[in-house]
């Protein structure tokens, strides 16, 4: 039977943001604490750490997103552990935000001059106070744009976890193409609802990029 | 503290009156020595001032006393303590030992006020209150209470330089480095960042200086520390270093200094 493409459709498909934002806010949650491991594991100076850190960043950036969520969500349904989409989906997406921003902010945390590091030596300052008070606080200035522009690719990448059946917008609109035929109009919807999302985003992104041009000069 | 650390400070310890000691210092970058066999003592209260050609191994001489650099041979003492004899060390002696560098390396992102409070707090456990009215006090003595709010790049090279100089002393350490402080300044700025550490030398602070100013050097200086290619070629009070040197390479360099 054939279902025109009204507005409960459309609804149906706008509703399903939700899911696409849930799934982006605890991937980058998650991301964000695990980049911020993997990165201080990559500066360190514990060479089992080092080491770690970058196996981490080769397996997740040396392979697809979609084969790492086939991985987990095939692969521990294999093994007797049910897991629903949605924890799959996060599983993953948490582990390849990680291994993306700890190369990202790792590549902040390196922009931070070295001089200032020894000024913070000079007085004395531990590990953790040169850290938390001089070298991250200039890392995060550099940081913010790469790492909206970051969050704007992942917020795009969750349309992957439709394959394995996590109903967020693209999922939501194949379900709708399959009962109205309208692949087109639905699809273009779909589009557009990402375009509305990450645009802004990107706007952000290159504001913060401008102010932190201007003052963090030294 | 366990007992065991306080016998091994203890021995570790030398005489009160010695701000510093090197002992046979050799220093490497890879296959290159950058310090050949140092041996200098400096007492607490002396002013030093370190000249010696470009790649001579002078700011790598100063950053070796508070392990900006780490040695491959010999034993650096500092206010009685044996930097060499482990990381603990280290710490200790970086609390007490102020430097102020080349390019300033003030804290950006963080105001005058809050570049000076941080040591003090952090490290030295002071109150917020106590260590602002602590940083009030030296940016007073440097001469510019009134940038206290502002950040480090509204401020002028000298202004800059001096509060680098404050925050150092925000630490009340017992020695003082300062690696080429002027070289960095446009010329009318030197003078005022040359005032303030006459005034700190003054005070009887203990410094070791690498310098330039020549000037400088020979009112404020106790002793020179001519370097040459990673030693210390001589060792002499100003009026002797200038008037009389005793090594050739000295001569050439003093005659190379004042062709202008
Ligand atoms: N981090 C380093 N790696 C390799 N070589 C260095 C390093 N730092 C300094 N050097 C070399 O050591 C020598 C002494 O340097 P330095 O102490 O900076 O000289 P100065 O301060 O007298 O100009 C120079 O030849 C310099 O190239
Ligand atoms: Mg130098």
């Amino acid at each position: 039977m054939l279902r025109s493409f009204g507005w409960n459709e459309i609804w149906f498909i706008v509703t399903a943001i939700q899911w696409t934002l849930i799934l982006s806010a605890i991937a980058f949650g998650g991301g964000a604490l695990g980049g911020l491991l993997i990165a201080l594991s990559r500066v360190s100076r514990t060479s089992v750490l080092r080491h770690a850190a970058q196996g981490f960043i080769r397996v997740f950036q040396g392979t697809p997103l979609l084969l790492q969520l086939f991985v987990i969500f095939f692969g521990l349904n294999a093994f007797g552990i049910v897991v629903q989409p949605l924890t799959a989906a996060s599983i993953a997406l948490t582990l390849h935000a990680s291994a993306f921003l700890g190369e990202i902010w790792r590549g902040c945390i390196e922009a931070v001059p070295k001089s200032q590091s020894e000024a913070s030596w000079s007085m004395g300052l531990s590990y953790r106070d040169r850290m938390r008070y001089v070298v991250l606080p200039q890392a995060a200035r550099i940081g913010v744009a790469p790492t909206v522009g970051f969050l704007v690719q992942l917020l795009k990448e969750t349309s992957l976890a439709s394959i394995i059946g996590f109903v967020e917008i693209t999922r939501a609109g194949q379900i709708i193409s399959n009962v109205t035929f309208e692949p087109f109009k639905v699809f273009s919807l779909v589009a557009a609802l990402y375009f509305v999302l990450c645009w802004p985003l990107t706007l952000l992104a290159r504001r913060m990029e401008r102010r932190f041009a201007l003052s963090g000069r030294s | 503290m366990s007992p065991s650390s306080n016998a091994a400070a203890a021995s570790s310890r030398s005489d009160d009156r010695v701000a510093v000691r090197m002992e046979g210092v050799d220093k490497w970058f890879g296959d290159f020595q950058a310090l050949k066999g140092i041996d200098l003592e400096v007492a607490n209260g002396e002013r030093i001032v370190v000249c010696g050609p470009s790649g001579s191994g002078k700011s790598t001489l100063i950053r070796c006393l508070n392990r900006l650099e780490a040695i491959q041979q010999g034993r650096i003492f500092v206010d009685g303590i044996e930097l060499t004899a482990g990381a603990q060390n280290v710490e200790v002696i970086r609390r007490e030992v102020g430097m102020v560098f080349q390019q300033f390396n003030l804290f950006p992102h963080m105001t005058v006020l809050e570049n000076c409070t941080l040591a003090p707090m952090r490290v030295r456990g002071m109150s917020r209150a106590q260590a602002e009215q602590t940083a009030r006090g030296y940016l007073e003595r440097v001469r510019i209470p009134e940038q206290a709010d502002k950040y480090p790049a509204q401020l002028s090279g000298g202004e800059q330089q001096r509060v680098a100089i404050a925050r150092a002393l925000c630490m009340s350490p017992k020695l003082m480095l300062f690696d080429e402080p002027t070289s960095a300044l446009d010329p009318e700025m030197v003078k005022e960042v040359l005032d303030t550490m006459l005034d700190l030398a003054n005070e009887g602070m203990t410094m070791l200086c690498v310098t330039h100013e020549m000037g400088f050097a020979r009112r404020v200086a106790d002793r020179i520390i001519f370097m040459d290619r990673g030693e210390i070629v001589e060792v002499a009070p100003p009026a002797d270093f200038f008037e009389r040197p005793e090594s050739e390479r000295t001569r050439a360099f003093l005659g190379q200094i004042s062709t202008y």
